[in-house]
């Protein structure tokens, strides 16, 4: 028997990024906020603290901070008229797991969007015709423009102390920055990480074939900072366990550094870890919510939660998983191509190379979650596609994220597996090795979805989370082409061995990290047959439900996604205290 | 129920065959002799390589695995890893310690293990698939690679030459997948090989990585990590941390 709570006014789902942003702005405007997250509070554990933070069998082989497979993990098919097989071992992302979400332990690569992207159907029309979009490329517009978003970006990266350098103030172009940068208001809110030996590699050999590299937006602080609410981060030791690993110096712009502490001590906030969500209870018309059902995950026991406004900000997948189980919206069908809740499921297109130099220290173990330059000219549309069968780019960086020795050893293209070459080569390469990496868009596709499997449950019985993916045609040329790039860029860095880049193609595999980067499933959209979230991520089918996160996203960008995560985020945050001012459809 | 169920149980019970594959077909193990040994790889070293390896060690003797299994795997990474100018062998090095504790532990126990069924055979690309633990898996491998050892050779690994084991391990590593077969070198590039990189690279703390000596070879200079005015004033140039790596024991 499910005991019944009292009722609270607003109940988040989830723990993680999204939420914090929510209960920042609702619980200093007095409104009464309880967030329920599956995960542990991680705070005071050894995950943060010296020796043991440094432990990358731990955190980082093992993915000790993320979810484990045996409480729910995901079942993944290649195409509709496959049967799907459980992802026995999340190796290719990483959910997020306890208070802070996947924002506890992500590298903190803070992008804005370019313009085109919350347009793309409209702006690819009108670039190069309907017919340059293929019939099965099911790419939307978001319903709103950067101009709605801008000044939302402004505020996310003042609150995560966004190191980096602007390449376009108010559309005044500044040397240093991203040329191809959207329009800024104010410079960033902290000058950029150091120049790593890889990154002045990059510089060099980009500068020479007249591109213009520039810092990578980072959610390290490169200094001491304070941020509007009046929260302090400390300054990033490079230290080379930041993705995977949450922060032991207090560097890392997180949800538990700087937007719960805010709210945890006000008597109208609640966070209630260990509590999973398992089902929305909608009202006997489907048109509102009226509670949701929830696990005590350490005594199995079940609880019903009442409430008048309801966020779920849960992550992409649990928030398609949610929907269903709950039979809120249409699922989509591939057939058909009707219905929406699943739709649009997209992920990254990511490739690398090594490049070897004997007299150069590379020192890779010196490095932090987004320390590296970058070059935008073949990103998302930064570059006339006209004749090349493809849509969608990716930027080319050099990034020095860490050199931990299970993972990080770059070896030569023929070295032997083992045996004392391999060991001389390691020893050799380790310290002068570095890696050119792309990460480039995946633009949705009409096979590619998500609903429930018909046999894998979790640990409660539940269905798990079908996903029906693989990369297409569009993404193989379009990551070809950029790789062909990254390649000229490694031939003018003057390495002496450079590693060869293959091109990320079908069949996905599941056993290599590719990027927590999910999006899609409850997308965003003016018109409610084609989406499941107004452009204020308000439910087309139960007015007080909203939904954050990247399910929302149309088709994903070649940017990392958590910049307009938190753009809109904000945005909805606003958008919520209007709604309790006077519940209704906003519009 | 399936269609491919079937299949599943099929593989299941080729496990279990697997299992009776191999007993008596192993010499009687080199295991203890050479693991006693690596306390005594200082003895030749710098200062802080003795230093180190007087450091107490993790102890000696296996969790999980059998002395006929601790035969193999000595061989094999002893192979993998060869003493040379660079280090001690891998036994020395702690390598099959580090595999054994891993089987033993939660890892290989299947901790976090999505485990439930159906079972159904993937593509490569779907990962895992089994219904047993890693530590099950890894020792149904175990008795394949002696069978293979054994047919090829006469001579279980462990008595193979290093010309001998060279060549195994090549016909492991890159045998195709037959559907009906065990896939050895699913076992080794998956399983096997990764646990063996581990033990090499891992903190020494989890019982291989002896006296820090794979993290020393390399130049990765372990804990503390904190290069805020390191990583201007090191630039281009060698760390002197390179040379002395610290680890979590050094801090506990
Ligand atoms: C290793 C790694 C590196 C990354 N690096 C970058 C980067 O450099 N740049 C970038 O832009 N993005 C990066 N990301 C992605 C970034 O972390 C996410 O975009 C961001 O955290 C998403 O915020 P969210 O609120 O949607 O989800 P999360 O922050 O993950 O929060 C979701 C929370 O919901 C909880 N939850 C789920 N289901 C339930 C349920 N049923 N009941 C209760 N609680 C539930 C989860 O436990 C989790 O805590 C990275 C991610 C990872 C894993
Ligand atoms: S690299 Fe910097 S931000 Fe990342 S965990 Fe280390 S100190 Fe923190």
């Amino acid at each position: 028997m499910a005991t019944r709570l009292p009722e609270k006014e607003i109940v988040v789902i989830g723990g993680g990024l999204t939420a914090g942003l929510v209960a920042r702005k609702l619980v200093p405007a007095g409104r009464e906020v309880l967030v329920l997250e599956r995960g542990p509070d991680w705070s005071g554990s050894a995950v943060g603290e010296l020796p043991h933070q440094r432990d990358e069998l731990r955190w980082a082989t093992y993915r000790g901070m993320t979810r484990r497979e045996n409480v729910e993990t995901y079942t993944l098919r290649h195409s509709p008229d496959e049967e799907a097989l459980p992802m026995r071992q999340l190796l290719s992302f990483l959910p997020g797991f306890g208070v802070g979400g996947a924002a506890q332990h992500w590298n903190g690569q803070t992008w804005r969007f370019s313009e085109s992207d919350y347009v793309l159907r409209q702006h690819l029309t009108e670039r190069y015709g309907a017919k340059s979009i293929p019939d099965g490329m099911t790419i939307q517009d978001w319903g709103l423009t950067y101009r709605d978003l801008q000044p939302y970006y402004e505020e996310f990266e003042a609150l995560f102390g966004i190191a980096g350098k602007a390449g376009n103030l108010r559309g005044v172009r500044q040397a240093g920055g991203n040329p191809f940068e959207p329009w800024r208001a104010t410079e960033y809110p902290l000058p950029p990480l150091e120049m790593s030996e890889a990154s002045q590699i990059f510089k060099d050999a980009t500068g020479q074939l007249g591109y213009e590299a520039f810092p990578l937006p980072a959610a390290n602080a490169s200094q001491p900072y304070r941020n509007p609410d009046g929260m302090q981060l400390g300054q990033c030791q490079y230290c080379g366990h930041c993705e995977r690993f949450t922060c032991e110096a207090n560097a890392k712009a997180t949800p538990a550094s700087l937007l719960f502490p805010l709210v945890r001590s006000r008597p109208n906030f609640e966070l209630r870890a260990g509590a999973e969500v398992i089902r929305l209870n909608t009202t006997a018309d489907g048109t509102r919510l009226e509670s949701v059902s929830y696990v005590d995950v350490a005594t199995g026991q079940e609880f019903i939660q009442p409430g008048s406004l309801f966020v779920l900000c849960s992550y992409t997948l649990s928030n398609v998983r949610l929907l269903l189980l709950s039979k809120i919206g249409t699922p989509y069908d591939p057939v058909t191509r009707t219905g929406t809740v699943g739709k649009n499921y997209c992920y990254q297109v990511t490739s690398g190379l090594n490049m070897f130099f004997p007299d150069r220290y590379i020192n890779p173990f010196m490095g932090a979650g987004a320390l590296g330059f970058v070059i935008d000219d073949f990103n998302n549309d930064n570059f006339d596609h006209t004749g090349l069968g493809f849509h969608g780019g990716g930027y080319i960086s050099a990034t020095q994220t860490n050199g931990r020795p299970i993972d990080t050893r770059r070896l030569p293209p023929g070295t032997p597996r083992w045996g004392s070459a391999w060991k001389k080569a390691n020893a050799d390469w380790y310290l002068r090795s570095m890696g050119l990496s792309v990460h480039g868009s995946n633009y949705a596709n009409a096979r590619n979805y998500m609903d429930l499997d018909p046999d894998y449950k979790d640990q409660w019985g539940r269905p798990l989370l079908r996903i029906t993916f693989d990369f297409d045609d569009n993404d193989a040329l379009m990551c070809r082409y950029v790789n062909g790039k990254m390649e000229e860029i490694a031939a003018a860095a003057g390495a002496k061995i450079v590693g060869k880049a293959s091109v990320r193609k079908s069949p996905y595999d599941t056993r290599q990290y590719q990027s927590t980067h999910n999006t899609g499933g409850t997308i965003m959209g003016s018109d409610p047959g084609s989406s499941v979230v107004s452009p204020h991520l308000q439910s087309w089918d139960v007015e007080n439900l909203f939904i954050s996160g990247a399910s929302v996203f149309p088709q994903n960008s070649g940017y990392n996604p958590t910049g307009p995560v938190g753009a809109l985020g904000l945005r909805l945050a606003e958008d919520l205290l209007s709604y309790l001012s006077g519940p209704r459809r906003l519009g | 129920m399936s269609p491919d169920e079937p299949q599943g149980l099929s593989r299941r019970s080729l496990l279990t065959s697997a299992g009776a594959l191999g007993v008596g077909v192993l010499a009687a193990p080199v295991g203890l002799a050479r693991a006693r040994q690596a306390g005594d790889t200082g003895e030749n070293a710098e200062a802080q390589q003795a230093a180190d390896a007087a450091q107490p060690d993790a102890v000696d003797g296996y969790q999980s695995l059998s002395l006929d299994d601790a035969a193999i795997v000595e061989a094999l990474v002893g192979h993998m890893w060869p003493a040379d100018d660079l280090s001690p062998d891998g036994v020395a090095l702690g390598i099959a310690t580090f595999i054994d504790r891993q089987l033993a532990g939660a890892y290989g126990q299947g901790d976090r293990l999505y485990l439930s069924g159906p079972f159904r055979q993937g593509k490569p690309e779907h990962g895992y698939q089994l219904a047993c633990t890693p530590e099950q898996y890894f020792k149904a491998g175990l008795r394949q690679v002696a069978e293979v050892s054994a047919q090829r050779y006469a001579a279980p690994p462990d008595r193979l030459t290093t010309d001998q084991l060279e060549e195994l391990l090549h016909v492991i590593s890159q045998a195709p997948p037959q559907p009906a077969a065990f896939a050895l070198n699913t076992w080794f590039n998956e399983l096997f090989y990764p646990l063996f990189v581990r033990g090499a690279f891992a903190d020494p703390i989890y019982g291989g990585n002896r006296g820090k000596q794979a993290w020393r070879m390399i130049g990765y200079p372990g804990l503390p990590a904190t290069y805020a005015t390191d990583i201007v004033t090191w630039r281009g140039r060698r760390h002197p941390a390179s040379d002395s790596p610290m680890s979590i024991q050094d801090f506990s």
